[in-house]
């Protein structure tokens, strides 16, 4: 059952600012719905207490897509089916896009955007690892205007991020990867269709010569939160590519995602399976990168 | 607190006084007495309520009344035209597609909006298109025939 | 009539099809009546607790409610089930299963009830709660039914040959174990009833989601102390029920009766996803002992077979699930030596009852599993060590039942899918392939981090993670009740006097197509058009007691029924035109496209409207009631022995998968499915089946689970309790051998159930033949492959799956 209460559609992102700020407690921003809606329905402590959510459809502005020579930058309302139809989403950022098509059924795609996928930060979000390795920003509007954020400072803990009270994620801005940075994206859910994942992975290398240059590497869902692995990236960054190379990393990565996790009753099936699924990522990558060449 | 809200349904201009929390689904089943759209999950698992709005499919249990105000949206009472089956209603029957006919509604809205963006889906993007809709009897197959035979 | 037929066997169209995709079937939440109140259900997160006091205090003099009813408001049976009554409409003394309701409020508006509801104060004593069925019959354990002396539900005990003996002349002994889960019906439909009081006094109209609209009247009646004739029950349009919409919806139909008695208003309960997972019964988990002895030329000579089955909190259809576990649990194989023991036990969990199988997907998974193992052991391929052990025509089964009097084909069944599969080749290449060494994921342990930290070597790499396999199964099922109970249906047509007819049985349209079966079949006979047929609401008043839809009976039962009728009234017409038309007695007419032909000296034809006219007009009566029995079947409770049941059908499924080695997952590939229904009557239904079946029988396989915490439930909606969608099966090929029987519409039997029952086993099979290792526990999900066991959640919250 869904508690009683009303929906305030503001005309501009200020009107929807102040809104926010008088009603601190009792209003909440509501985007494709997907899982505000069940959580309602449901009871979920995390939204006890609504009495209005804040419906940001009629602003325009959020819902462009904007390129320029160094980023592409997204509104916050764009939908992840809209993100799949964009081809210079598609072009440029080939693993968010990917990840996209994973989210959900066509109906939920229809519906959630991607900035509702990390402000909600569930382990699981399946576009928030591709978001994290390519350096993803985020725009935020609070009243004292307009800042700017990575998204990897912004996710803290599950369902929980730096969104402040009264604040609203209005843009995410994508710096546009140089192109010799090659990746994928893998998800692994108990089935194939609309998949609650249990693994995610993405990996956004640079190949230099043999060797690797740059590395990006994030998951999700093994991970309490999507989360970006950056020791791990300094670490290879500059080395010879190798079959035993490759592994290395795979089994560093198991071994960061114990020392984030600890000991988890799943841990058993997915700290071992995390590893090998980053191996076959890898090595799918880099073979690719031959072939290219 | 009522709020009037105002689309066009089937075709046809509605506006309705109702309150802003209240799911499409309920609007659609029991204010406007169109239970075609069915209710199996409420949580936006099980397709069973998908219309299409705004040309595409979405679970009408996942959008509140408050949020349809200029929308179009098509259930499947809205399919038949002149009396006449929808191509994907046709095929429905004639590949035998039915078996309990709880899933069907939100099955053939599903397939209505994949062939509005896609003519000629194949068995792949068929697949990918009702995903999203559970049913338990029919294992799909015949579905998939259904839809892979149907004209916009 | 000969065997051309002109419908029968063809693709036809559903008629009520057309109802269904323009929106306008009536499902129960989609009817509703003038004065109309709801009813929702009050429980306590309870696995086994007594109940102390209920306080209403707190919501009896809220203007929200109209009334609370619980079971003080009973005034016949307290406590009812299909067998055992133990089952109580409302919870009085004890909670045994969280789905247990202990009350419930009625008013106008459902949201005003659910806030109301977590007002009702009930003080409850915790219980020691029972999950474990092999604890069960441990002398101290919590008695969940202490009007029983345990918690023993039923034992089955079955005794054929000499069962040391048999093992004695063995070469080779396989024991092995095998477990089954909880699995949920999981029609898409949740569960909606309305009760109506009816003008006349002390009787009530009831209208839902029922499956078995009898056995519905018979709770109702009972619970409400009124005799059957003033309970009508009518069924809605069913979405989807597997076995699932009889004991649940019975009570939920009494509980909304006694609502709807005491406001004199209609009363509706519908159900949430939630409620109906959390309430509704479940497939029963099995954990099966095998125990086989063969000879070295495969030829089996012993089977010892020990299963325990969870009943969870009711007995409910446990009695006869397990009945025909233990009759069929041997499989298609003529063993000499057979000693088997089924038992059902009371346990705190999720209960369980019918499901589509009804005891035999169970036992199929571990028999068809260690008869691969042995054939492995004696280096013969599967299809090989089947040939050599199945039934044919004249075989004795484990219950010492002679098969006769049909078409025992098994071998015919197993041999085309092996020859449309290319199983011997495949699976003989596939389990060559031993230079990969079988999925061993050492010791990975909870407890220690650094084993879950891969080496260098544990790697497999883009090349060899994916693996083939192929895997068959075979079955033989009892058709029908059995000796469950007593088997006879009825059918009433209706003709016009311009040919066109009503028809009405006393089994019901679950979704299956029964209706569209039962027209083909009328038709068939009177040689009418589908489009002259109406087929009747479902309506206990309207037609006798046909038992329940189950156990695959209906073409079989319900067939029967509608062509005895319609030959009956055919004899009738044919009567009439060897008058009109001056014929011998013994003359032939042909009935087909509405029109009746003579075609002996001097051809003459008639429409067959004009005939109907033409009888009317005579005063013959144009309707007729068809009643069809099966015959007699018995059965020894000591031995296990006796003809269990009085036909079979026979079947063989083939899964071709692949197996993820690096994560556990199994995809189907393809999936062929050779089924001996007798005859099909409507091949475009027949199929369906067929796809239906599998699919859900994949979904056993490899995903679907309800895990029972502590007797609660964690997958309460679809975002946790997975079924296959449509990405997730691959190709399905049905074929069907016919075989004659004296039985049923043209020998036409039963489908429904053999197309689920193979599945799991199949790919069982499948994933053992590309692993190079057997796995015991479904479902064969991620956890399962990967690590040869389940892993469980911490916690029921929602998350990641």
């Amino acid at each position: 059952m869904i508690p009683e209460l009303e929906i305030i559609k503001p005309f501009s992102l200020e009107e929807a600012v102040d809104f926010l700020n008088d009603h601190p407690a009792e209003a909440r921003i509501i985007a494709g719905g997907t899982d505000i809606i069940p959580g309602l329905m449901q009871g979920s402590k995390r939204f006890t207490g609504i009495k209005y959510l804040v419906d940001l459809q009629q602003i325009d502005e959020l819902k462009e897509i904007i390129a320029d020579s160094e980023n592409i930058t997204i509104g916050a309302l764009l939908t992840f089916s809209q993100m799949i139809n964009n081809d210079s989403l598609k072009n440029n950022f080939p693993l968010l896009v990917k990840s996209a098509s994973t989210v959900g059924s066509v109906q939920i795609r229809n519906r959630a955007t991607v900035a509702g996928n990390f402000i909600n930060n569930a382990p699981c979000a399946d576009s928030v690892p591709p978001l994290l390795v390519y350096n993803a920003k985020i725009k935020l509007l609070g009243v004292n205007g307009n800042y700017e954020m990575p998204l990897s400072d912004f996710l803290i803990k599950p369902y929980f991020t730096r969104l402040k009270t009264g604040e609203i994620v209005t843009q995410i801005i994508l710096p546009k990867p140089k192109k010799e940075f090659i990746g994928d994206f893998y998800k692994l859910g108990r089935r194939r269709g609309v998949a609650i994942s249990r693994i995610t992975l993405a990996a956004l290398i640079q190949i230099e010569d043999n060797k690797l240059g740059e590395i990006r590497l994030a998951s999700g869902a093994v991970s309490p939160i999507g989360m970006r692995f950056f020791d791990l990236e300094q670490k290879y960054s500059g080395s010879v590519i190798s079959d035993k190379l490759l592994k290395n990393i795979s089994s560093d990565l198991g071994k960061e995602i114990l020392k984030v996790t600890g000991l988890r009753w799943s841990s058993e099936y997915k700290v071992p399976v995390t590893q090998q699924a980053m191996y076959l990522l890898l090595e799918r990558i880099c073979s690719a990168h031959k072939q290219v060449k | 607190m009522k709020i009037k809200v105002s689309f066009i349904l089937n075709g046809l201009q509605v506006t309705v006084e109702t309150e802003a929390h209240r799911r499409l689904l309920d609007l659609l089943r029991d204010d406007l007495n169109l239970t075609g759209t069915k209710e199996g999950c409420a949580i936006g698992e099980c397709g069973a309520c998908t219309v299409v709005m705004n040309k595409l499919a979405v679970n009408s249990c996942l959008v509140l009344a408050g949020q349809i105000d200029g929308a179009e949206i098509i259930t499947i009472e809205g399919l038949m035209k002149n009396g006449a089956l929808h191509s994907l209603q046709q095929k429905f029957i004639e590949k035998g597609a039915v078996q309990c006919g709880f899933c069907t509604p939100g099955m053939i809205m599903s397939a209505y909006a994949l062939l509005l963006s896609n003519k000629n889906p194949d068995e792949e993007e068929i697949k990918e298109a009702i995903a999203g809709n559970l049913c338990r009897c029919t294992g799909y197959k015949q579905i998939i025939e259904a839809i892979a035979d149907s004209e916009i | 009539m000969n065997d051309s037929f002109s419908i029968v066997g063809k693709k036809v169209f559903r008629q009520d099809a057309y109802a269904k995709v323009t929106g306008q079937a009536k499902f129960a939440d989609d009817i509703n009546f003038p004065g109309q109140l709801f009813a929702v259900m009050v429980r306590i997160a309870s696995a086994h607790a007594k109940i102390k006091s209920i306080d209403y205090s707190e919501v009896i003099n809220d203007s929200r409610l109209i009334k609370i009813i619980d079971h003080s408001n009973i005034p016949g049976n307290k406590l009812v089930g299909p067998i055992r009554n133990d089952q109580p409409i409302f919870c009085f003394d004890k909670v045994v299963t969280p789905g247990d309701v202990i009350c419930m409020l009625i008013g106008e508006n459902v949201d005003d009830l659910n806030k109301l509801k977590r007002k009702v104060k009930i003080d409850f004593e915790e219980l020691p709660v029972l999950n474990d069925p092999l604890k069960s019959l441990e002398e101290n354990s919590p008695l969940i039914h202490p009007e029983f002396e345990n918690n023993l539900i039923i034992h089955y005990p079955l005794r054929k040959g000499n069962i040391e003996k048999g093992f004695a002349d063995s070469d080779y002994i396989i024991e092995q174990t095998y477990r089954t889960a909880f699995v949920e019906h999981a029609y898409i439909e949740p569960e909606a009833v309305i009760a109506i009081p009816q003008e006349t006094p002390n009787s009530v109209k009831i209208v839902g989601s029922i499956q078995n609209p009898f056995t519905c009247r018979k709770v109702v009646a009972s619970v409400l102390n009124y005799p059957l004739a003033n309970v009508r029950v009518i069924q809605a349009e069913l979405g989807g029920s597997f076995g699932g919409k009889d004991d649940t919806m019975n009570i939920l139909s009494a509980r909304a009766a006694i609502g709807a008695m005491i406001t004199g208003r209609p009363v509706k309960i519908k159900y949430t996803r939630e409620e109906s997972i959390l309430e509704s019964y479940k497939r029963h988990p099995y954990i099966l002992n095998y125990k086989v002895g063969a000879k070295a030329d495969g030829k089996i000579t012993a089977m010892k077979i020990d299963i325990i089955a969870d009943g969870g909190a009711y007995s409910s259809m446990s009695p006869f699930v397990t009945w025909r576990s233990v009759v069929q649990a041997t499989g298609p194989y003529e063993i000499e030596n057979v000693q088997t023991d089924v038992r059902a036990v009371y346990t705190n969990n999720p209960y369980t009852g019918a499901m589509r199988g009804f005891g035999s997907p169970q036992p199929i998974f571990a028999v068809e599993s260690i008869m691969d193992e042995l054939a492995i052991k004696l280096n013969i391929t599967p299809d090989e060590i089947r040939r050599r052990n199945c039934f044919t025509s004249g075989s004795f089964t484990a219950s010492g039942q002679k098969l006769e009097k049909h078409d025992v084909n098994l071998i015919k069944v197993l041999d085309t899918a092996v020859q449309k599969s290319g199983f011997k080749e495949k699976w003989i290449k596939y389990h060559s392939l031993q230079e990969f060494k079988s999925l061993e994921h050492k010791n990975l342990s909870f407890n220690d981090a650094d084993s879950l930290i891969l080496k260098e070597q544990d790697y497999l790499n883009n090349q060899n993670y994916l693996r083939k396999g192929i895997g068959l199964a075979v079955s033989y099922r009892g058709c029908s009740l059995g000796a469950e109970g007593i088997d006879a249906a009825a059918a009433y047509l209706s003709l016009q006097n311009d040919g066109s007819l009503f028809l009405l049985c006393g089994l019901s349209e679950n979704g299956q197509g029964l209706r569209t079966t039962l027209s083909i079949v009328a038709a068939e006979v009177l040689g009418l058009t589908l489009d002259k047929i109406i087929y009747l609401d479902q309506d206990t008043s309207l037609i006798p007691d046909s038992g329940p839809t189950v156990a695959s009976r209906a073409t079989l039962m319900g067939g029967g029924a509608v062509k005895n009728a319609a030959v009956e009234i055919r004899n009738r017409l044919e009567k009439l035109l060897v008058d009109e038309w001056n014929l011998a007695g013994d003359a032939v007419f042909t009935f087909a496209n509405d029109k009746v032909k003579y075609f002996g000296g001097g051809a003459k034809e008639i429409s067959f409207n004009e005939l109907c006219a033409l009888a009317y007009k005579k005063g013959i009566s144009l309707s007729a009631m068809g009643w069809y029995k099966g015959p007699d079947v018995h059965w020894n409770e000591e031995t296990g022995q006796g003809s269990a049941y009085f036909t079979y059908v026979y079947g063989c499924q083939v899964a071709e998968v692949t197996l993820n080695m690096a994560t556990g997952e199994v995809f189907i590939d393809n999936l062929i499915a050779v089924h001996n229904p007798g005859r099909v009557i409507n091949l475009l239904g027949a199929e369906g089946q067929v796809y239906g079946g599998v699919t859900q029988g994949a979904g056993y396989a490899l995903w679907e689970e309800i895990n029972s915490e502590k007797g609660f439930i964690k997958e309460l909606n679809f975002d946790q309790y997975l079924i296959p969608t449509a990405k997730d099966v691959g190709k399905i090929k049905p074929y069907f051998i016919e075989g004659r029987d004296i039985y049923g519409p043209w020998g036409a039997k039963s489908l429904g159930e053999p197309t689920l029952e193979l599945t799991a086993a199949a790919i069982a099979n499948a994933v053992r033949n590309a692993a190079g290792k057997r796995f015991f526990n479904l479902p064969l999900n991620l956890e399962e492959i990967f690590l040869g066991k389940k892993l469980k959640a911490e916690s029921l919250n929602r998350g990641s799956a």
